[in-house]
Formats: structure tokens, sequence, C-alpha cells
């Protein structure tokens, strides 16, 4: 397991070793704790093998959630290419069958859902960002980290798998809703069912090895001096999709295992009576809903453990490029927290026309509107970070600020789709897909994107080009906003999501332009992700070197020792922490940011206000 | 057996002292070995998948429209010709009880360094799992022998088969999984891999006594969750 | 082109887009005015949110962009705003959540004198059945279901004897009458839709669902199914006819009831035994 706990063996000495040039100030105002616990013992490996396959360096592990996540997902936007191309011009592409339609939509659904977004921000930021930004010198476990990673393999390896069986993948919808599901005549109700809940089963497994790491490291593993209210909002963020994660995903695996059952053996967990062709089939005095009950226990809670990393990650990228710390950090901390503890008590606004019990409908819309207010909470103080602050308007505020526009635009439609009456109208049309898109795809992507052009200089030590990332960002944002920003107005008419074709409805014709318009939209902001594979290999060759803290940002995973950082990342001693994590600008620092390592006799004559 | 006194460390008194704490640098919980704090977390998420299947059988056995079958009768085991309700769960639930108490000694010998202690208790712990998964397995082939199939059930409702077999079924493994670690670990606990704090075989990293309270954890849970599966399934 | 430009373009145009779509909903041709009347709400509120916010930020990139020499502000929190903030928010929040819980309550609450129709639903087709003289529908199961009995009501309910059965896909109903949809499923779930009436909800095999509405405004409407149901999804239509009163007697009188059917089998049947006899 982890190492020794009673076997302190190299307690550090207390931080005033670590002033250097103190400007007269007593050095009792730089008095750390020492550590409580002992150096961590990690397993340097040697071979290539160990180094970087079946490697337990947390950011080796980080960088191949990335990769593997990212890869996941180009097959989820080829596989909405597809779906856009039938829509927009029906019947171009001779193979698309109303079979193979619905079956893309539901794998597009699942995996850019699950395999994507929960993987690459908490296996691939977790692993990579947690680490470096609490000040440990890796994950605390890192054997179980690794299984982790490539249990996440095999879980992708058989969902891939079900392209390939007899039947394809399923094709219910990626809520998977029985009875539906496992019918026979449903596409993939045979293999493909199976081999998805199996792939779902592992994913919970393998995730559940990564989480536990996330976790415990945030929780005892942070170095010394970074108190809680010290730490970035990245890791608030990511620690809190964790616990959400640890405790939604039970309901998504046993909801998993009980429809393996029912269709393996017989079982009617979820099936009531039912005729089919004319026969009674043997299930009977099942609940359907139960299933949905399970899934939105699961799938809500889903939404924030994607949108929650994103959150965190946003307010930092935010404050670094606006050169000012990040407006109302208690109050970010507890709305993230306080978002996270509510996301487990809204999961029935999925369901509000499922026919479950009308009543719930009442209780639902109450705490689905309480959300909004941490949310908008976090939105103001997003602009507020803005303003009065020294705003580089590089690629990553760029993303940072279609981010808001699209998170906000995403959160106005939730609020629509919170408020059970309004939901009546417009569940089960289009403007869920827009809102749900706009709200958990564009935004979370726009995050990413930010990130991945804000942490280049620190994975690789060379920033990517800006050029290409301004075009990159342009046509994404503005591309993705005129995909989902007319696809409201469909849902408004009444179109209702699911559907093959429908062009013979006589109020669906007058939007034949808008959806040829915006199947041409979804072309185009899919190639243009690929500016950014493009850019990543160009400036792995000839980028410019970004040398060490090159954004002059104030958190740890800066501060490391060597750029990019190496196994144990902090080499013989662990920094020792001082102050939050966004002393941007204060008055009278010499430079407009003090690391969190620089000791208070440091900038004793400074205004510092917030430790 | 963690020790919360840390050096240079005093905890604050009152609620807002323990906030203090609470939000304090390094760790959260004081004292708290990185093993047993992951298995807590790992026990809460364990936590929520019995309770979902708890909760999943309540509202089945609420709605299904055929009756379900009487417990009292289903259970009863003939003792001597008279048929006597519960007695065979009765008995798996003394042993698994006891077994958590074994484990709970060998805990207590680990920390005090006892070598042969330990090991026995923990040998007797993956014993008395043994013979828990034993009587489950002669409970299962009892009722299938009568006609209860995961599918249909001659009693009732088919789904008094369904949920049985899964939840008793979910926990049968990790009852196994249990054992199957205790008796790993009682071998490493003879072969004196954590008096020499030998590095595991896979994680690489070295030994401890810790270790067996981290698997008594984890053994008092699976205890402790089969008491819900008695109440819930025997006794409603 | 300094990129906040951009940006405000963005925000205009989604503006001017509201404004000027030529796609907006089709007229609410039920009671269910009052769903209309909480999404403009929610527009005003919502929209209105959205604009200032993405303005602010958008004033913020022009007047704050970097320079040098400029030093960003240091202010960890203020209170005083979070506060304020908070407050007006969660106000917006009451207003936008209160008249949606009240047009929710006359959404589940049916009222007395409303038609039940039980709309039968499976892979993919609709069917109906209306009560007959006695006003009540008889009870049905699944099972019971065949060529003689395609609701598969009860034979041994009095309620279902005189049930009118409507076994197309198009339904009539009166004008400004409220009508509660019963809906049933055999197989999979559904959602019986008719846009213009804005109400919805899902078909759940096992149990019956049901939901109520008025239609108020003649004319003929599609019915489309709202859940996917399976591969046939998308041609799950069926239209709905919204008639006045005396239209709506007459197509009443046309239609078939269940002892009706029962007749006429049983007569095919005494043929049939003729025919074999001779």
């Amino acid at each position: 397991m982890s190492e020794d706990f009673n076997d302190n063996k190299t307690i550090q000495a207390q931080s005033s070793e670590t002033i250097s040039g103190g400007s007269g100030a007593s050095p009792d105002m730089d008095y750390v704790r020492p550590a409580e616990v002992g150096d961590q013992d990690l397993y340097h490996g040697h071979s290539f093998i160990t180094k970087w396959i079946f490697c337990q360096d947390a950011k080796v592990i980080g960088v191949q959630y990335f990769l593997l996540a990212t890869f996941t997902g180009i097959i989820g936007l080829i596989l909405s290419w597809l779906m856009r191309l039938q829509l927009g011009f029906p019947g171009a592409a001779g193979f698309m069958t109303a079979e193979h339609y619905y079956q893309f939509v539901t794998m597009h659904g699942m995996i850019m859902v699950v395999y994507f977004l929960t993987a690459l921000f908490l296996g691939g930021f977790g692993n990579y960002l947690i680490p470096l930004m609490v000040g440990a010198r890796d994950m605390v476990f890192p054997y179980l980290n690794m299984v982790s990673f490539w249990m996440f393999f095999i879980a992708v390896g058989v969902l891939l798998a079900s392209f390939f069986v007899p039947g394809g993948p399923t094709g219910a919808g990626w809520t998977l809703y029985p009875p539906q599901t496992i019918l026979e005549g449903t596409p993939g109700s045979g293999m493909g069912i199976l081999l998805m809940c199996l792939s779902l089963i592992l994913f919970v497994a393998g995730f559940t090895m990564g989480g536990l790491n996330y976790l415990i490291t945030v929780l005892q593993a942070r170095t010394r001096g970074m108190t809680l209210m010290r730490m970035p909002l990245t890791v608030w963020g990511i620690f809190t999709a964790t616990v959400l994660a640890m405790l939604a995903f039970p309901a998504l695996l046993v909801g998993a295992l009980m429809m393996s059952l029912d269709k393996v053996l017989g079982t009617s967990f979820f099936m009531p009576t039912i005729l089919k062709a004319g026969e009674v089939l043997e299930y009977g005095g099942g609940s359907p809903i139960l299933f949905q009950h399970l899934f939105w226990f699961f799938g809500h809670p889903e939404v924030y453990i994607v949108a929650l990393p994103a959150f965190g990650i946003i307010s930092d990228l935010i404050s670094v490029h606006s050169r000012k710390n990040i407006f109302g950090y208690r109050m970010m901390v507890w709305a993230i927290v306080g978002i996270g503890g509510l996301s487990f008590f809204v999961w029935a606004h999925h369901m509000y026309v499922s026919g479950m019990n009308p009543w719930f409908g009442f209780f639902f819309a109450t705490t689905t509107l309480i959300i909004a207010v941490p949310t908008a909470m976090k939105v103001y103080n997003w602009i507020l970070t803005l303003w009065r602050g020294n705003i580089r308007m590089n690629t990553v505020m760029l993303w940072c600020l279609g981010f808001i526009v699209t998170f906000v635009n995403g959160g106005i439609t939730g609020i629509f789709l919170g408020n059970v009456t309004v939901d009546v109208p417009l569940s089960d049309t289009y403007f869920v897909i827009a809102h749900f898109h706009m709200v958990m795809g564009i935004a979370p992507l726009m995050v990413i994107m930010g990130a991945v052009y804000h942490w280049f200089p620190l994975v690789a030590g060379r920033f990517l080009d800006e050029k290409l990332g301004k075009w990159h960002f342009w046509t994404t944002f503005l591309g993705a906003y005129s995909i989902y920003f007319p696809m409201h107005y469909l849902g408004f008419i009444g179109v209702p999501r699911r559907y093959f074709e429908m062009y013979d409805s006589p109020y669906v014709t007058s939007a034949t332009g808008m959806n040829e318009f915006i199947s041409l939209a979804a072309f185009l902001v899919g190639a243009a992700q690929f500016i950014l594979i493009f850019n990543i290999i160009k400036t792995l060759k000839t980028g410019k070197p970004a040398g060490s803290n090159p954004w002059k940002a104030c958190s740890l995973e800066w501060l490391t020792p060597t750029v990019p950082p190496e196994h144990g990342n902090w080499g013989d001693r662990l920094p020792v922490v001082h102050r939050w994590a966004y002393d941007y600008s204060v008055p009278g620092a010499k430079e407009d940011f003090i690391t969190q390592t620089t000791p208070p006799s440091e900038v004793a004559d400074t205004g510092v206000e917030k430790t | 057996m963690s020790d919360p006194k840390i050096e240079g460390y005093v905890f604050k008194p009152g609620f807002k002292g323990m906030a203090q704490d609470t939000g304090s640098d390094q760790t959260m919980f004081k004292g708290v070995h990185w093993g047993k704090a992951m298995m807590w977390i790992f026990l809460l998420s364990d936590t929520f998948i019995f309770s979902c299947f708890l909760i999943s059988y309540m509202k089945g056995r609420g709605s299904t429209l055929i009756e379900w079958p009487n417990p009292s009768e289903v259970f009863a085991l003939d003792a001597f010709g008279v048929p006597v309700p519960l007695l065979l769960i009765a008995i798996m639930t003394f042993v698994l009880i006891t077994s958590s108490g074994t484990m709970a000694l060998a805990v207590k010998y680990g920390y005090e360094k006892n070598r042969k202690m330990c090991g026995w208790l923990v040998l007797a712990t993956a014993l008395g799992g043994l013979t828990f998964v034993g009587m489950q397995a002669f409970e299962w082939s009892k009722l299938i022998h009568e006609g209860v199939r995961p599918w249909e059930n001659p009693f009732g409702a088919p789904q008094f088969g369904s949920f049985f077999f899964m939840i008793t079924g979910f926990h049968g493994t990790h009852v196994s999984i249990g054992v199957i670690f205790l008796f790993i670990y009682a071998y490493k606990v003879f072969a004196g891999h954590y008096d020499e704090e030998k590095r595991g075989w896979f994680t690489t990293m070295k030994g401890n006594y810790v270790e067996i309270e981290i698997l008594g954890l984890y053994w008092h849970f699976v205890d402790l969750v089969w008491v819900f599966i008695f109440a819930f399934f025997y006794l409603w | 082109m300094h990129p906040g430009i951009i940006f405000f373009l963005v925000i205009l145009g989604s503006v001017l887009f509201h404004i000027f779509t030529p796609w907006y909903w089709t007229d609410v041709a039920s009671n269910w005015g009052g769903m209309d009347d909480t999404i403009t709400l929610t527009f005003w509120v919502g929209g209105g949110v959205f604009v200032a916010v993405c303005l602010f930020m958008v004033y913020c990139v022009f007047k704050f962009s970097y320079k040098e020499d400029r030093k960003a502000e240091y202010k960890p929190e203020d209170k005083k705003l979070e506060k304020i903030l908070t407050w007006a928010t969660t106000l917006g929040v009451i207003a936008l959540l209160a008249p949606g819980l009240v047009i929710w309550n006359q959404y589940i609450t049916v009222p007395k004198n409303a038609l039940q129709i039980d709309v039968m639903a499976w892979q993919w087709g609709w069917q109906y059945r209306l009560p007959g003289k006695d006003g009540k529908l008889g009870t049905t199961q699944i099972t019971n279901i065949n060529e003689n009995n395609p609701f598969g009501i009860n034979l041994d309910d009095p309620y279902g004897k005189d049930d009118v059965m409507v076994q197309t896909d198009v339904l009539n109903l009166e004008n400004n009458k409220p009508v509660k949809i019963l809906l049933r499923s055999v197989d999979v779930l559904h959602n019986w839709y008719v846009p213009q009436f804005r109400a919805k909800m899902d078909a759940v095999p096992g149990i019956v669902t049901y939901y109520w509405f008025e239609p108020n405004k003649t004319g003929e409407y599609e019915v489309l199914c709202a859940e996917y149901c399976g591969v046939g999804h998308y041609a799950m239509r069926g239209r709905v006819i919204v008639q006045d009163n005396q239209d709506y007697e007459n197509w009443m009188q046309e239609q078939e009831t269940f002892s009706d059917l029962v007749a006429k089998q049983k007569a095919l049947e005494v043929e049939k035994t003729k025919l074999a006899k001779k």
C-alpha cells in the first residue's frame, strides 16, 4: 500500500530555513509547522515500460488519460459529424439507416459525457495538477493510480469493441432507458448493450481507484502550510467533483448491473409485462422508472462532475491572466461545495414528464432553482475578477471569455428547463439538446482548451503557437455558438429530439435551412479541433521554450525546480506554502505576483491582505 | 489506532476550533494513515452501492403485483423434522459477527507486534468468512432446489428471487474477496512481512501492521451490510 | 480588431436573432398559455442577465486590456457586494420559480369534468378509447389484448362494455372541453405530444400516466412521439382534430363501442360455424 506512517525518515526542518535574505523581519513570521508525515516513498521506473506505459508517475498517468480521452473524444466527434450529416442533408450518406443513426447518437452521448469529459477532467487534469498544486510528490497510491488508468483503457476497449459485435453498439439513447434498451428490435440490444454495461462497470471500478487517490492526496498529503483555504480553485473543483463521482457512480453501477441481469438472466427489475409483436414476453412486474431514478441519481451529479473542475480551472485561468486575485475566493469555494451537495437533490428534474409522481415536481423544481444561486455567484465573481484587472488578451483568456458567454447562455436555458412548468413544452425537444451541449459540451470544452494552452508550457516546456491558437478559438467559439444558439429555436417550434428525420411535418419544414446551416457549422467546428493537434505537433518540434513560470503565476505547479517537473516533482525538498494562490498585483510588491512559497518576511512591507 | 497527537499541533476547542483543525495544512484527519482514510472513503462509496440495491429492492417489493413470499417460511430449515424459521440465517449471522470480533482482536495484536496471535486471529477470521460463504452456498442451493430462480419463484413474486440472488450474491462476493485477502494477509503476518516492512509484491511499498486494520475496516463493513440485508430480507 | 468587438457582435447578434427569428413557437391551441407566459418571463429575466453579464464582460475587456504600467486592483473580497448579488439573484430565482409552481399545480390538478381518454401506444402507433354513456373507462390488462379485444379490456368489467374504440391514429376532440389523457404503453416508453397543446407526458409500460388540457382552437394538429421508442420513433405520428360540439357529436355517433365489436365478432363466428355445418 503506501509508505510507513510511523517511520518519519526525514522530518523536514522548520521553515526558518527557507528564509533567505529576509528583510530584517522576524523569522517567527515565517513559522510553518513541521511535516506530519515522512517523505513519500516512490517507485522510480527505469525501463521504457515502467517509465512510459505502466508508469506510476501521476503526471504521466495524467497525460495518458488525456490522450486516451481525446482519442475517444475524436471518435465521438466523428459520430456527431455523421449524425449532423443525416440531419442536415438526409440521405446524403447512403449507409445511414435509422438503426445506425440511433447507434451513433447513443455512442456519441456516452463517449462524450463519460469517456471524454469525465476522464479528461478528473483523470487527465486531476492526475497532472493535484499533486503539483497541493505540493505532493505524487498521488498517494501510485500503483493503484496506474491500475486506474489501465482499467479505463480496458473500459474504452470494451466500449469500442461493441462496434464490431453482431448487432453493433447499443442504439437505445445514452440514457439507456429500459425496456427499450434490451428489447429485441432495438439496435444492439444483444451484445451491444452488454458490452456497454460491462464497459461502464469497468469504468466505474477504474475511476474509483483513481478517485480514492485524488481525494486522499487532497485531504492527507498536502505540503506544509497548504491549508484547505489556500488551495487553488482547480483543486477544489476536481476534489468536489471526485466526491460527487464516488457517490454518484454507485447508482450507475447498480443500474448497469441490474440491466445486464434483466438481459442475461431474464430477471424483471426494470421490465413490466410487455406485448411485443402480438406476444406477451416473459418479463413482468418490474419498474422502468426505477432505472430512470438510478440513472439520473448518477446522471445529474455527473453534470457537475464535469462542470465543477471546469469552474475551478477557469477561475485560475481568469485570475492568472487578469493579473488579479479571484474575486471572492471563499464564496467560490463554498459555491463549489454547495453546488456539489445540492446536485444530489435535483436528479428528478430530468424526469418531470417521465410519469413519476407529479408531486415530485414541486420539490425538484425548487432545489434545481436553488442551485442557480451559487452558480450565478460564480459567474459574477468571474466577471468581477476581470473588473479592474490587467487583462492579457491571449489565447487562454479568449477561451475563458468564450466559456463565460457559452456558460451563461447554457446556464440561463437551464433555468428554463429546471422550472417544471417551462420544462413541460420544452423537454424532449431540441431545446434540451441545445441547452446541455452549450452548458456541458461547449463550455467545458472551452475550459479544456484554455487549460491546454495554459498548462502546455508546463507539461512540454514550450508555448503553443498563439496565432494558430486564435484561429482555433474563433472557429470553435463562433462555430459552436452558431450551432447551438439557433438550435434552441427548433425546440421552441417543438421538434422532438432523437428524430432520424421528420421533414414532412408542417411546422418543421420551415427549419430545413437552419438544419443545413447547423450541420455545416458542425463540420467546421469539428475540423477546427485538428488545428490544436497540428499546433501541438508543431510546438513540440519548434515551439518557443517557456522556461520556468512563464505566465508569472502564483500557484505551486509552476514552482517546481525543473520544467517540466520530474518524477517526485520537487527535487530534494518539498515546498512550504505561506499564502493563497492568488496574490496578484499586491500593492507595494516588486512584481505583480507573489508566489505561494514567498515567506511573509519577504513581503512584510506590502499590502497583503489575505493569506 | 491512530495517534491524534501530532508533533507541534494542538487541537483547538469548540466548533470553530474544529473547523480550523479540519482546514489546517497538510492533513484533514490528523494522524490518520493514508490507506485507512482511503478505505473509509471507499466504504462510503460502497455504502452507496448497497443503498442503491436495497432501495431498489424496497421499490421492487413495494410495487410488485404478485404477493411477496413469507420469509419465515421460505427461509425455514428443518431441524429434526420441525421447520425452524431463520435457523440457518441465525447461525450465519452469528458466525459473521464472531469473525468481526476475531478481526478486531487481530488488529489489537497486530499493533502489539504479536505476530503469532495476530496471524492466528486473521486466519480464524478467514475461516469464519469461509464458513459464512459455505452456508450461503448451501442456502442458495436449497432455494434453487425448491425452484426459486432469479427469473421465477414458486412462492410468489419473481422479483423475490431476482433481488435475493443479486443482493446476497453481491454481498457474498464482498465476503469472498475479503476471505481471499484475509488468507493472503495471514500468510504475510506469519511470514513476518509486516515486522520487517517487506515491500509489497505489486505496489512495492513497505508493509506494516496498519494494513491489518485497513482490512479489518473492510471486514467490519461487510458485516454491517449483512445486518442490513438480514433485516430487509429476513425480518421484513 | 479587438476581440471585445467580436464578443459584442455575438451578444448583439443573439438579441437580434431572438427578435427577428422566423422560427418560434406555434400558436398555442390549449389552455396552457400560462406555460408560454412563464417562458416569456424567463426570457426577459434570464435574457436580461445574459446580456448584462456579457456586456459587462465586454466592457471589462475593453477597459482593462493589458498595459505594462497598469496595476490591477487588489481586493480579495467585498462582502457587501457579494451579499447584494446573492440576494438579488435569490429574488430573481423566486420570481421565476413561483409562477412556474403555480402553473404546475394546475397541470397536475385535473378538473372533475374532464373527459377521460385512454391513449394506447405501441411500437409504433397510437389508438384511443373513450368512455361510453356511463362516462367511465373499463379497466384493462395488457395480457388480454388480442384481435377481438384490441385494448385488452377486462371482459368482466361492466364499465368497459360501452367504451368507444378509435382504432386509428386520429383522435377527435371537442373544442373547449377539458380532456384527461390516460397514457398506456404495451411495450416501451412513448410520449403523446402535440406541440400546439404544449403539454406532454411519457407513456410507461406497466403503469398509467396522465395529463390534462383543454383545446381551445378548432383545427387539425399533428401528434408526435416525444420519447425515444426505437428505430420507428421519428415516424410515430398521429393526428388530433379539434371540432365544435356538433361535428364532434357526429363523429362520436359513427364510432364503434366494445360491445358492438364483441357482437360483430360473435356474429362472424356464428356465420363461420354455420358455413362449417353446411
